[in-house]
């Protein structure tokens, strides 16, 4: 599985162990973050630091595990790499997400 | 079943073929690997090979590395006939590509339960063969229906209107399009649904026809029962409505970016509004330089109730507007370096005393020559108008 989780400080923090979020795993990573709600985390943190490379597809797996939350719960981003943060950029993904350079960082945001 | 026996001893071979003719099979013959491939090379109908080991000239096992090494491109069943018992020449045979041995002497009821078998799975191929071809054959017509919905080059109102569109694989989720809103102002846009098949192609199709202004109530257009009976929407109200009307299921998550721009065909005048798209560049004529036209927004259909920017700027005559979608950017060499931004401006800098047909190809030979190939992995697409009042 290329992708880990574990609990800290009441977050639910999502590691994805890729460099490349797209098309091939943007549907096992949905899956994974959709069991992980359904298995009650309301508080997510997806771990992006490995990623240098983000598609669209793979920005929708992110958006489907919100959407999915319906506005309970938090999820946040963590540790973006440039070419994710200029993805994140042109598609105004701070509208949507708190968007924090390390996990430490998301932990402590309020 | 059209069955080949090669056998270089005569009386066995002869033993064997009438066996088969009894159970109805159709049968050639030959007496080493040579025959049998000028055999297999003239009767296509053959799917099943029953062949000795030791043979002169070519012995059964290299007739079937021949076999699978050729040209041929339906499967043929290789069956190895073998005194030899021993575990490890069974393993040997199968490694180099046989399907089945039959121990001599030949047990008839046994070779008749094996070949069995081999028939079964001889037609579980055909029958998967005709589905793959009948998959293909739709696609092919839904990427030619996807061709006719694509609007042709064209002039209208002052404003030239040309593009390259190339799908990744048969079908895209890239589409554009342009016309005449009123008798001076055009609407025109580029939009890229995520992922590519046929997901994401059905619900282009289905956006071209949102997109297009026919006269009835629409989403481009606001009417009134006095005069002047409509307002055209500005670019971000159309955005805020496809955004409304298209909010993807976090099941499927198809949502998708798009520019979308009025051009007053007069004045030279242009507002624009983007939804997570790139960056539409603007060539300006006078100072041959290339402009990026940033304005962001959440691509549509991720989140309702979102806002978008609209921009104006003011063209001047000849200048022209690009719009495209990532995969032109995203597009990969060898080493997996994208194309980028900064190479496709750099790009277009050189097209300023082009006309519009000879920077398209110039763009597309750009981005051919950076990935080495003319397939892409993800739709490739570019939108360019020019004013020229």
């Amino acid at each position: 599985m290329p992708f880990e989780s574990k609990i800290e400080a009441g977050h639910t923090i999502v590691s994805i162990d890729e460099t490349r979020l797209d098309a091939s795993l943007s549907e096992p990573v949905r899956a994974y973050l959709f069991d992980q709600i359904d298995n009650g985390s309301d508080n997510l943190i997806i771990d992006l630091s490995q990623v240098r490379f983000m598609d669209s597809s793979g920005l929708g797996a992110l958006v489907a595990a919100l959407k999915k939350m319906g506005g309970t719960g938090s999820m946040k981003l963590a540790g973006a790499q440039p070419a994710v943060t200029d993805l994140f950029s042109l598609t105004s993904m701070d509208k949507l997400f708190a968007i924090l350079p390390t996990v430490t960082e998301a932990i402590e945001e309020k | 079943m059209d069955i080949l026996i090669v056998e270089d001893a005569r009386d066995q071979r002869m033993i064997l073929s009438v066996a088969l003719k009894k159970q109805g099979h159709r049968v050639f013959e030959a007496s080493d690997g040579y025959e049998a491939l000028n055999v297999l090379e003239s009767h296509p109908g053959i799917r099943i090979v029953i062949s000795d080991w030791m043979m002169p000239n070519m012995d059964g096992m290299e007739l079937c590395e021949a076999i699978r090494k050729s040209h041929i491109e339906y499967y043929v069943y290789f069956m190895l006939l073998t005194g030899i018992s021993d575990r490890e020449a069974m393993v040997e045979g199968i490694n180099r590509g046989a399907d089945d041995f039959i121990n001599k002497p030949l047990d008839f009821d046994e070779l008749g339960a094996r070949l069995n078998a081999g028939i079964r799975i001889i037609e579980l191929k055909a029958a998967l063969e005709h589905k793959i071809q009948t998959i293909e054959k739709d696609l092919e017509s839904a990427a030619e229906t996807q061709a006719r919905l694509l609007s042709e080059p064209a002039k209208i109102q002052n404003v030239d209107f040309n593009w390259y569109f190339k799908p990744s694989r048969i079908l895209g989720g890239d589409m554009f399009g342009y016309q005449a809103l009123d008798g001076e102002t055009l609407g025109f846009y580029q939009l890229d649904v995520a992922g590519h098949g046929i997901p994401s192609a059905l619900f282009s199709f289905s956006l071209n026809n949102t997109l297009r202004e026919d006269g009835g109530g629409s989403l481009l257009k606001e009417s009134f029962s006095e005069p002047p009976f409509y307002r055209v929407k500005e670019p971000d109200e159309v955005l805020m409505s496809l955004n409304e009307q298209f909010q993807a299921k976090p099941e499927s998550m198809l949502y998708f970016t798009i520019a979308y721009g009025l051009i007053n065909s007069r004045t030279g005048s242009v507002t624009f509004s983007q939804a997570g798209h790139p960056p539409s560049l603007w060539l300006k004529s006078g100072s041959k330089s290339v402009e990026k036209i940033t304005c962001s927004g959440v691509p549509v259909g991720m989140m309702p109730a979102m806002t978008y920017e609209n921009i104006t700027i003011q063209l001047q005559p000849g200048d022209r507007l690009f719009l495209y979608s990532d995969g032109v950017t995203e597009c990969a060499n060898n080493i997996g370096e994208m194309f980028g931004e900064q190479r496709l401006v750099s790009s277009l800098e050189n097209t300023f005393d082009h006309t519009i047909e000879a920077m398209i190809s110039r763009v597309e030979q750009d981005i051919i020559n950076w990935t080495g190939a003319d397939v892409f992995e993800d739709d490739v697409t570019y939108l360019v108008l020019e004013w020229q009042p």
